[in-house]
């Protein structure tokens, strides 16, 4: 069989693989933005717990996502639980680092003048601070979904849902006729959401910096 | 990818907040930041290897690997996972890591390094952005994809393992070679070149020490990396510690699962130590404060 006739043949499977692995991918990113961009609000001002908080995520960063995931099924099961765990956690450390990176470096000078107008601390977090630190969230928040493309595939093996379950089963059966549509369509299809997230973030970019502070 | 780890505060708390606004720190190499900082970028200038960053990761590997150990050998093991275990099994996969890690970084270095040196000399840089934009799309490829479809078309085994997890690591080293190169002040190298150096001259006296800690920062990706793609290597008949994970997660014997992840976990971290100490200590002297 041909990857065009295996493609036809199985486009319902893979149509529902690949939103199942976008929507998974989309809601950690989701859960790992607003803790990320928490986390980076909460601890900016001090350079020791910025500090701390960079530090710890790069550490979970640096395990492997294949040991993370079988250090969390003992504890959650097989599934769902583990994969978006997983994924949110790993997410973390681009949106984290880079809310604290862009938080650090808005102008002091910016952030006094609107204390001078009377704006309080958290109009000044909303309105001055976060819209001036949100070009560089934005930027890890593309880094972190490229890269949570990826380990969602291996998630599957812990029966996670998405494409990565394509990859797998050409995997078990390699040197079937179909091993190879199989691995082909579940790589290739993530290449293609990746880049197609890629795309959403440019054109989310364009609707939400404002103008000002455009690179 | 890099993780960066900023080294420990020796200051107390409070210190850094100045009535209630945002400290700018000069006083210990910080500098103001761009708004914009590409997240795999140079590591930040830091202090010196201190006496508590050489101790603690170590000590706190040590303490897991330990109550891990305690904790296995006073648990009943039943016959499966005494198969996963015995015979020298984890001695094995633990070496078997190790060497798919140390061999791929090998050859990642070899091809990433002079690859990114020649896409920036004067002939080929009309070739980088070609290479930057693949290397965005490797972003996008999930190491599991290439390594099955390698797999498939090579056969399985170490060899398979060794190609996938190099073709995997060798774009965002190299990336970061060629942006550690095309970082450099480009007056500097004028006024190398004016003062009579040869091309290559200025490669090697000038460009290169001036872009180590950016190639340094991409050794540690590369291993990190490596090692994190090295449990892969279990699908194509690799070995390594994925072996215990996947075998743990298929029998659903979690002493076997929770021993290999451990072990990966200390290793990876233990390896992302290793390279951060040597990073600070071959980071040119002149450069603790450089872009």
């Amino acid at each position: 069989m041909s990857f065009w006739q295996y493609l036809s043949n199985r486009h319902q499977q893979l149509l529902t693989d690949a939103f199942q692995h976008a929507s998974a991918v989309f809601q950690c990113m989701v859960l790992a933005t607003v803790i990320g961009v928490l986390i980076g609000v909460l601890t900016y001002r001090s350079d020791w717990a910025g500090n701390l908080a960079v530090t710890s995520t790069a550490t979970i960063l640096t395990i492997p996502s294949l040991a993370l995931i079988g250090l969390l099924i003992p504890v959650l099961g097989l599934g769902v639980p583990p994969t978006v765990t997983a994924l949110t956690l790993y997410g973390l450390l681009p949106i984290v680092r880079n809310a604290i990176v862009g938080l650090r470096g808005v102008d002091p000078a910016l952030v006094d003048a609107a204390k001078g107008i009377g704006m309080s601390r958290a109009a000044r977090l909303l309105r001055v601070e976060l819209p001036l630190a949100w070009p560089p969230i934005l930027t890890g928040i593309r880094v972190a979904t490229q890269m949570l493309m990826g380990i969602a595939a291996v998630a599957a093996y812990a029966s996670g849902p998405g494409l990565g379950n394509e990859i797998f089963r050409g995997i078990a059966s390699l040197g079937s006729a179909n091993a190879l549509n199989e691995v082909l369509s579940g790589t290739l299809g993530i290449i293609v959401l990746a880049l197609l997230f890629d795309a959403v973030y440019v054109g989310i970019g364009r609707l939400t910096i404002p103008r000002g502070i455009r690179a | 990818m890099s993780p960066d780890r900023p080294g420990r505060s020796t200051r107390p708390d409070g210190e850094h907040d100045v009535r209630g606004l945002a400290f700018r720190d000069d006083g210990d190499g910080e500098r103001d930041e761009p708004a914009y900082e590409p997240v795999v970028s140079p590591a930040r200038p830091k202090r010196k290897v201190t006496w508590q960053k050489l101790v603690f990761t170590p000590v706190v590997l040590a303490a897991v690997l330990l109550a891990t150990y305690l904790w296995i050998t006073n648990i009943h093991l039943d016959s499966i996972e005494h198969n996963s275990l015995d015979n020298g099994n984890v001695q094995l996969r633990l070496w078997q890591h190790v060497k798919l890690t140390a061999i791929s970084t090998f050859w990642v270095l070899v091809i990433a390094i002079p690859v990114g040196i020649a896409l920036t000399r004067r002939r080929l840089r009309k070739v980088a952005p070609v290479v930057t934009a693949l290397a965005n799309i490797g972003q996008a490829t999930p190491a599991i994809g290439l390594l099955a479809l390698l797999v498939i078309w090579l056969g399985i085994g170490a060899r398979t393992a060794i190609i996938g997890i190099v073709a995997y690591a060798v774009l965002p080293v190299l990336s970061n070679t060629v942006a550690g190169l095309k970082a450099i002040d480009p007056t500097l190298v004028e006024a190398a070149r004016g003062i009579g150096m040869s091309a290559p001259g200025v490669l090697a006296k000038i460009e290169l020490p001036l872009a180590v800690p950016l190639i340094l920062a991409g050794v540690r990706t590369a291993l990190v990396l490596n090692v994190g793609t090295a449990t892969l290597a279990t699908f194509g008949g690799g070995g390594g510690l994925g072996d215990l994970i996947t075998s743990g997660i298929v029998n659903q014997r979690m002493p076997v699962l929770i021993l290999g992840s451990v072990l990966t976990v200390v290793l990876a971290l233990l390896v992302d130590w290793l390279a951060s100490i040597a990073e600070q200590l071959m980071r040119p002297r002149g450069l603790e404060v450089s872009a």
